[in-house]
């Protein structure tokens, strides 16, 4: 690192040089023993711990899940007037968390961050991951969901068609689009990784498994071409997708009567409060990952810092965000946007409301103190806050709002059940499960376009003196 | 009465045969019918013959073993199959003449509760009554009925019924069930032993003979007629003012002024009480004359809520107020009974009272004259009962119409009843749709003593709490299924059954004519015979019996001279109320809005329906003041526990705005410790009723103390103020003239998108405010209309209750008297409805006719529909709350609506079916449909015509007119959702002007 | 009318399971019989599995 900011010092201001994006000697060679030979190595008992306790997560989020197909939604809190409850907020919550994966592998991609390239796989995997926890509700928290078929446009002998007009009908392809895209782009970028790991592997079953995964991918110079051009198509889709599925999402309370829904500002808001949510996991999972699996050189603490940056960006975005419904609820003399943002500040409520104010918004300004970057401590505590803040936004959100709306007749107290909480549960099972699944089956780094980053990698004016 | 089950040949001989061998029965013949295959071939066959027999070879024969495996697969087939598996559909075999499949029957019947008397409209589908409207012939009740009574029909099919007699705790056959009965009786008539019966009121003539004729033949039969909620204080009251019991009909139709006096009488109970409140208060314009109405009262009654002027006064001041009130109208100039005497009465206004209201009360009722009435609460004291007696008779009231009544036992003939039978007096005692191991006060006492009459017998519906100390139950018809008559003023009425009997019961009448057949007496053979006897008598020339029957009464006016105030009994009974005086909290204790005294508490829509007060379900909380919860720390839902006279009750509190200080109240009828759906709901506030009957429901010294925790309280409603929204808008006449749209200003409503056109027709409706009193009848006819399902008390605690409509309830002012409005509230079929675009598989759309429906087959239950719902009417199937009843209780469904089952979203449909049925019926005689033809459930339910269904295309229906009066207004119009339903402002009349709703009155 | 269309689902792979189980043992039960001699008990009481509904007799109908 020293040496390249010394042949560079001539040349430009210190200021805009860009760090080196890995710690030590770091070789291509290296870079595939250290990444790659991880899915080879015997799983150690911490992980196997780590596994118990995810899946006894998922079990019980199964059950639960199967006991409301059993008896019904009255398994759970929601309620007149609170029709939907953590159903949605846990919903809302996954394709938040999603988002960060995006982010970083696309539209940092086109933006050419190129310290995105050591991280973009594992917040790419999580994303697929997050995903998959979120397309569990839209099924399991329909009255009929045997039925829940029906919310797909096919053709059909009763020529019942569905009804465009209906958000949660744009929800579905949006989701839909969202998770087919991602999961290609993910796929794509793992391609060469597979095939490295192929020719590496001594297993039998593995080396027809890899073989079969990377389709035949030879690294040849045609091959990359392809791969370069449809990386960059699907990195385009996929940008928009970042912004229009939790627009798309957002739009489902925004275009409803409901106060405290019925707001313009809410598709922006809630791609901001998506990305905050998602870097903060990204954060937590990286912390732990670079931790146990020997990756400080490949993720380092720039990695850390310049993802907590955004966390701080995004989080005073939510500010701005706040402050605006309150405006908003002020400025409109509308009484019903008047009482329901009183409910977020002072209702039975209230707390969450201020749960949700402290963890988006006053925690995260420690994040201005460099010192605060840097240390686990204080990014982790902003992390998990920013995961239980931005939940709690969206029970803000969903169960404030309707549990006090137009006819104070229909108002009434949510609580959820233990079934809730249960399935809240399972769903994170299912997410660390995946992600410790992926971390000993895949490649965690994108080995190839880590290689492309790599100290002489690039051809540069200067790059001849490099290894001088 | 026949069986019915289905009838078997003789067994042992075969209704077919092959040869006259086999008919004659030879042995050969029927070895060779039961070897027809040939000996040998297979082994010796298996004894099909025997049910229960198995084949006698070892192992298992190919024939056995393809059977098996056909029955298998046809098993297995059928049970994965389920999915669209229907019922068993079969068709009739033989179709009884009355009954065409899909077609609806209406009979006239009637029924009574206490002592009045509904005359009623059965409306059966293929033979199954299955909704109550009253009788339309009726000059009375003029087609209106009471909830209680439209909600009886679900009783018929209580799965609970006892469907055949039980002698000793078993089955019996009706013949030796009467054998036993009618033996003991003959016993006790040759030993000359008193017998006792006890049943309720005798509304019927022919009931009433019936007993006369009994008494002939089993001369030690002693008679009660006890009716344990009817109040035993207006019994004492008018034994004591006119000298005899008498019956009192409010003619508000007459009144200018009405006094209440604790007086519930807009509670729903009473049909034609609210059909003249409805008129009286459905104004067009400011210049038609309203009425007004001053009620003072310690708990807070509907009629209260409706009231233009209410005080708060605790009950057992009550007499001595109304006393004060007959002395200053008489200071002015009103003329008094002769022998009244009010000298022990001190002139001026009572303390309880506020002077200005004083004034202007004495000034109303001066005024009013022969066009005021003064009505007393049944609960209240006697005293309050025998001054509304002496102010009614001072004012000379052309706005109440008494009648002579037969007496009900009270209290205290219980108790006389139950010393004596604990004495070994009565050799037997029979109970007759009474139930007093439960009513009356001291039970234990009374179980005690009835287990000392050697033979106890019971004719009733469903086993109870007095059942169980009895050797022989004889199961009864429910009125549905029975015969019967009724007199009432205006028109002799008929009861007729709707249905056969479903079970082996008998209807009372029947097993009383059977006991006088056994004593020697000659009577007609059975009770429909013994009626059409009496009424082809009586019957006026050129009205055939069936005619009778077809229209369920006979019109004219019975002639009776009205009982005559004596003035000589008010000394005493003002002398009584100015004395009285509550020591420690005062405890009023009124019969349950769902329960009554207890009868209906097996009745699971009555038990759903929401207290129209307290909002309050399956349960009966004591309702403490405002003020005395403040000074015992309560809050809504704590435990408290209620002493008085030894007894304690542990129940839940809530408070009650508007309730007087010092006051408590609590619902009779419930925590019934039977019935599948009565048990253990509530607590039984019987064992508080006193046993003086001069003030058995209204009771002093009673202790309230906190016990520790809180019930989660399965109301209905739970924020109770409009928090200053433009929701109910209540007018004050003088508004009314003026300015009836008041402040509200509505903006200027902006589309971008055309207007839905509607080429036929407009499906609209209209709801008076001003003549709804909340009275609910319009729930109950919903929910036996639409198969409204119930969910219970948990599932209403969570908020989960499926009306589709709902009486919501607010108050406005300050708690301790504040004003309250009722606001029907159902789904409102918006032209721009917001539910409609958020379905995602358009489950929920509009029709042409501006319908908002619901296709339940395509709902997926994505729930969105209701979230988007600004009035929130739209019900959730949370739970399976419909697919595990078998019958009898799916025989109370109306076929014409779907029953929907769990994670379906469901809500109020206009009562589609009913317009398809008027439409279908009107292309068929090939006209228009009339205006006011089509009537939905709950319009045709409401007593007070406050709803109005129509078409708004038509611009003479009546709904398109009243759509245009001043008083109109639609709620939450300025979402722009354009809804159906338009709202008629609520009228106050006050005397003066209204000081407490200054604070609560809002204007958006 | 009782409804079967929308037993609920647990009750549908009860009878799915139950179903063949129930059955098998009844054809277990053929083959090994545990004692052929046992006295046929007197059999229930027959229940109908419909409530009969008949029309009221003598009562005359309004409309319909």
């Amino acid at each position: 690192m020293k040496l390249d900011a010394a042949t560079s010092a001539g040349d430009i201001p210190e200021a805009l040089i860009e760090p080196a994006l890995t710690v030590g000697v770091v070789t291509p060679g290296s870079l595939d023993d250290q990444v790659l030979a991880f899915p080879e190595m015997k799983p150690p008992k911490q992980w196997y711990l780590g596994l118990a306790v995810t899946l006894t997560a998922l079990l019980i989020g199964v059950g639960c899940i199967g006991y409301v197909f059993v008896t019904g939604i009255g398994a759970w809190g929601n309620t007149s007037p609170v029709f939907w409850a953590f159903d949605i907020i846990n919903f809302v919550f996954w394709v938040g968390i999603g988002h960060a994966g995006t982010l970083i592998s696309a539209i940092l991609f086109l933006f050419r961050k190129r310290w995105r390239n050591a991280i973009a796989r594992f917040a790419e995997a999580m994303t697929i991951f997050a995903v998959i926890c979120a397309v569990i509700f839209p099924l399991i928290h329909v009255g009929r969901p045997w039925l829940a078929y029906w919310l797909f446009p096919y053709p059909n002998q009763r020529a019942l068609w569905t009804n465009f007009r209906s958000p949660l009908l744009w929800d579905v392809f949006a989701v839909n689009t969202y998770f087919s895209v991602s999961l290609m782009f993910w796929y794509l970028g793992l391609i060469p990784d597979i095939a490295s790991m192929r020719d590496r592997t001594t297993s039998k079953i593995r080396k027809v498994l890899y073989t079969v995964l990377a389709m035949g991918w030879r690294g040849a110079a045609s091959h990359w071409q392809h791969y370069e051009k449809a990386y960059l198509l699907l990195a385009g889709l996929a940008t928009g997708l970042v912004l229009s599925v939790h627009s798309v999402v957002s739009f489902d309370f925004a275009t409803s009567v409901v106060p405290g829904w019925h707001m313009t500002i809410f598709p922006p808001y809630f791609v901001a409060g998506a990305i905050f949510a998602g870097f903060a996991m990204v954060v937590m999972v990286l912390v732990v990952v670079r931790e146990t699996m020997q990756l400080k050189n490949l993720i380092t603490m720039r990695h850390l810092d310049v993802m907590n940056k955004v966390i701080l960006a995004m989080s005073c975005i939510m500010g701005y965000s706040y402050m605006m419904e309150g405006f908003t609820a002020w400025y409109s003399m509308n009484e019903y946007l008047h009482h329901g943002f009183m409910n977020i500040i002072s209702g039975t409520y209230g707390w969450a409301g201020w749960v949700t104010i402290s963890c988006n918004i006053l925690i995260p300004q420690i994040l201005w103190f460099k010192k605060a970057r840097a240390s686990y401590f204080w990014m982790i505590l902003v992390a998990i806050g920013v995961t239980i803040g931005m939940w709690f936004e969206r029970f803000v959100i969903i169960v404030i709002s309707l549990h006090q709306d137009y006819l104070p007749s229909a108002w009434r107290i949510y609580k959820p059940t233990m079934i809730d909480f249960g399935v809240l549960l399972g769903t994170f099972g299912i997410f660390f499960t995946l992600v410790l699944l992926f971390a000993r089956v895949l490649p965690v780094i994108a080995t190839t376009e880590v290689k492309a980053i790599l100290p002489g990698a690039q051809p540069s004016h200067h790059g001849d003196d490099h290894h001088a | 009465m026949k069986t019915r089950l289905p009838e078997h040949g003789p067994l042992e001989t075969p209704r077919f045969w092959r040869t006259l061998e086999e008919r004659i029965e030879t042995p050969e013949a029927q070895r060779a019918a039961h070897d027809e295959f040939l000996p040998g071939t297979i082994p010796a066959g298996p004894d099909y013959d025997d049910v229960h027999g198995l084949p006698p070879q070892s192992g298992v024969s190919r024939r056995d073993f393809l059977g098996l495996v056909s029955a298998a697969a046809a098993l297995a087939a059928t049970v994965a199959c389920d999915r669209k598996g229907q019922g068993t559909v079969v068709p009739y075999t033989k179709r009884p003449v009355e009954v065409i499949p899909g077609v609806a029957n209406y009979y006239a019947s009637a029924t009574h509760e206490g002592r009045r008397v509904y005359p009623v409209l059965v409306k059966t589908r293929e033979g199954r009554p299955i909704h109550l409207t009253g009788n339309d012939e009726h000059p009375g009740v003029k087609g209106k009925t009471s909830p209680r009574v439209m909600a009886d029909v679900l009783r018929l099919y209580d799965p609970d019924r006892l469907r055949a007699p039980k002698a000793q705790g078993h089955v019996a056959s009706w013949a030796d069930a009467e054998a036993q009965f009618h033996g003991a009786l003959r016993g006790a008539k040759a030993a000359g032993k008193p017998v006792l019966l006890i049943s309720g009121a005798v509304v019927s003539p022919s009931r009433k003979a019936l007993l006369a004729d009994l008494k002939t033949a089993l001369p030690t039969l002693e008679h009660l007629a006890y009716e344990p909620a009817a109040g035993d204080a207006a019994e004492v009251a008018a034994l004591a003012s006119f000298g005899q019991a008498v019956d009192l009909q409010p003619r508000l139709d007459k009144a200018k002024v009405i006094l209440s006096l604790g007086a519930d009488f807009l509670n729903g109970e009473d049909p034609e009480a609210q059909a003249a409140w409805g008129a009286k208060r459905r104004l067009k314009n400011a210049q038609e004359a309203i009425n007004r109405l001053w009620v003072l009262e310690g708990p807070l009654t509907l009629t209260g809520t409706n009231a233009d002027q209410r005080v708060p006064v605790s009950p057992s001041r009550l007499g001595a107020v109304a006393f004060a009130l007959a002395k200053e109208l008489a200071a002015k100039g009103v003329a008094l009974p002769t022998g009244t005497d009010l000298s022990g009465m001190s002139a001026g206004a009572p303390a309880d009272i506020p002077a200005a209201v004083w004034s202007s009360l004495v000034k109303d009722l001066r005024a009013a004259g022969r066009n005021a009435v003064v009505l007393c609460g049944a609960q209240m004291p006697a005293e309050a009962h025998q001054a509304a007696h002496l102010l009614n008779a001072m004012l000379g009231s052309e706005a109440v119409a008494l009648r002579a009544a037969e007496p009900l036992a009270t209290v205290k003939d219980l108790e006389a009843a139950a010393q004596k039978m604990a004495s070994g007096a009565y050799a037997a005692v029979l109970f007759w749709d009474v139930n007093p191991a439960y009513t009356y006060p001291k039970a234990a006492a009374w179980k005690e003593a009835v287990t000392k009459v050697p033979f106890r017998a019971w004719i009733g519906q469903v086993e109870d709490e007095t059942s169980a100390q009895c050797q022989l139950l004889l199961p009864e018809n429910h009125w549905l299924e029975s015969w019967g008559d009724y007199a009432t003023p205006g028109a002799a009425v008929l009861q007729q059954p709707a249905i056969g009997a479903l079970y082996d019961t008998r209807q009372g009448e029947d097993i009383l004519l059977g006991v006088l057949k056994a004593m020697g007496a000659t009577v007609p053979d059975g009770y429909h015979a013994y009626l059409q006897a009496r009424w082809k008598k009586e019957l006026p020339f050129g009205t055939s019996f069936e005619q009778a029957l077809h229209d369920g009464l006979v019109k004219g006016e019975t002639k009776t001279s009205a009982p005559v105030f004596k003035g000589a009994s008010v000394a005493a009974a003002a002398k009584k109320a100015v004395a009285a005086k509550a020591d420690g909290l005062e405890l009023v204790l009124f019969p349950g809005f769902a329960t009554h005294d207890g009868r209906h508490a097996n009745n699971s829509w009555l038990q759903e329906t929401p207290d129209p007060i307290t909002k309050m379900t399956w349960d009966n909380p004591v309702a403490v003041s405002v003020q005395d919860a403040k000074a015992l720390g309560l809050e809504e839902g704590d435990w408290v526990t209620l002493a008085l006279d030894g007894a304690t009750l542990k129940l839940p509190a809530v408070i009650q705005p508007g309730q007087a200080p010092g006051v408590l109240a609590l619902a009779l009828g419930y925590g019934r410790t039977t019935g599948g759906v009565a048990k253990g709901m509530g607590v039984n506030a019987f064992p508080l009723v006193g046993l003086d009957p001069a003030s058995a429901h209204a009771r002093g010294g009673a202790k309230l103390a906190k016990a520790g925790g809180r019930k989660e309280l399965s109301r209905t409603q739970s924020h109770h103020r409009m928090e200053g929204r433009d929701l109910v808008r209540s007018l004050t006449m003088d508004e009314f003239a003026h300015n009836p749209q008041g402040h509200h200003h509505m903006p200027e409503l902006v589309t971008l998108y055309e207007d839905q056109k509607f080429p036929d027709h407009k499906w609209g409706m209209v709801i008076d405010l001003a003549a709804c009193t909340g009275c609910s009848a319009c729930m109950v006819a919903c929910q036996s209309e639409n198969n409204v399902a119930t969910v219970g008390p948990e599932q209403v605690a969570r908020g989960r209750e499926m009306h589709w409509i709902r009486i919501d309830r607010y108050y406005e002012g300050e708690l301790e008297n504040p004003k309250v409005v009722h606001q029907p509230m159902l789904c409102q079929h918006c032209d721009n409805a917001p539910c409609e675009n958020v379905c995602p598989v358009n489950a929920t759309n509009h029709s042409p006719e501006g319908l908002n429906q619901m296709a339940y087959n395509r709902c997926v239950g994505t729930r969105y529909c209701a979230n988007n719902c600004p009035y929130k009417v739209r019900r959730f199937n949370f739970l399976e709350y419909t697919a595990y009843k078998t019958e009898p209780e799916t025989l109370a469904y109306n076929p014409e609506v779907t029953v929907r089952p769990r994670g379906v979203m469901e809500k109020c449909s206009f009562c589609v079916q009913r317009i398809n049925d008027v439409k279908i019926r009107a292309k068929g005689d090939g006209r228009a449909i009339l205006d006011g033809e089509i009537t939905t459930a709950c319009m045709a339910g409401c007593p007070s015509d406050a709803i109005v269904f129509g078409d708004l295309k038509d611009p003479k229906s009546k709904v398109s007119q009243l759509v245009a009066a001043s008083r109109a207004y639609r709620v939450l119009e300025e979402l722009g959702v354009k809804p159906a339903i338009t709202y008629l402002a609520d009228l106050k009349n006050p005397a003066m002007p209204m000081a407490s709703t200054e604070g609560g009155h809002h204007e958006a | 009318m009782a409804d079967e269309t929308r037993k609920p689902l647990l009750d549908r792979a009860a009878a799915l399971v139950a179903g063949p189980l129930l059955l098998g043992r009844e054809a277990l039960g053929l083959v090994f019989r545990p004692d052929r001699e046992a006295p046929p008990e007197t059999p229930p009481e027959a229940v109908p599995l419909r409530i009969p509904i008949t029309p009221p007799e003598h009562a005359i109908k309004r409309r319909g």
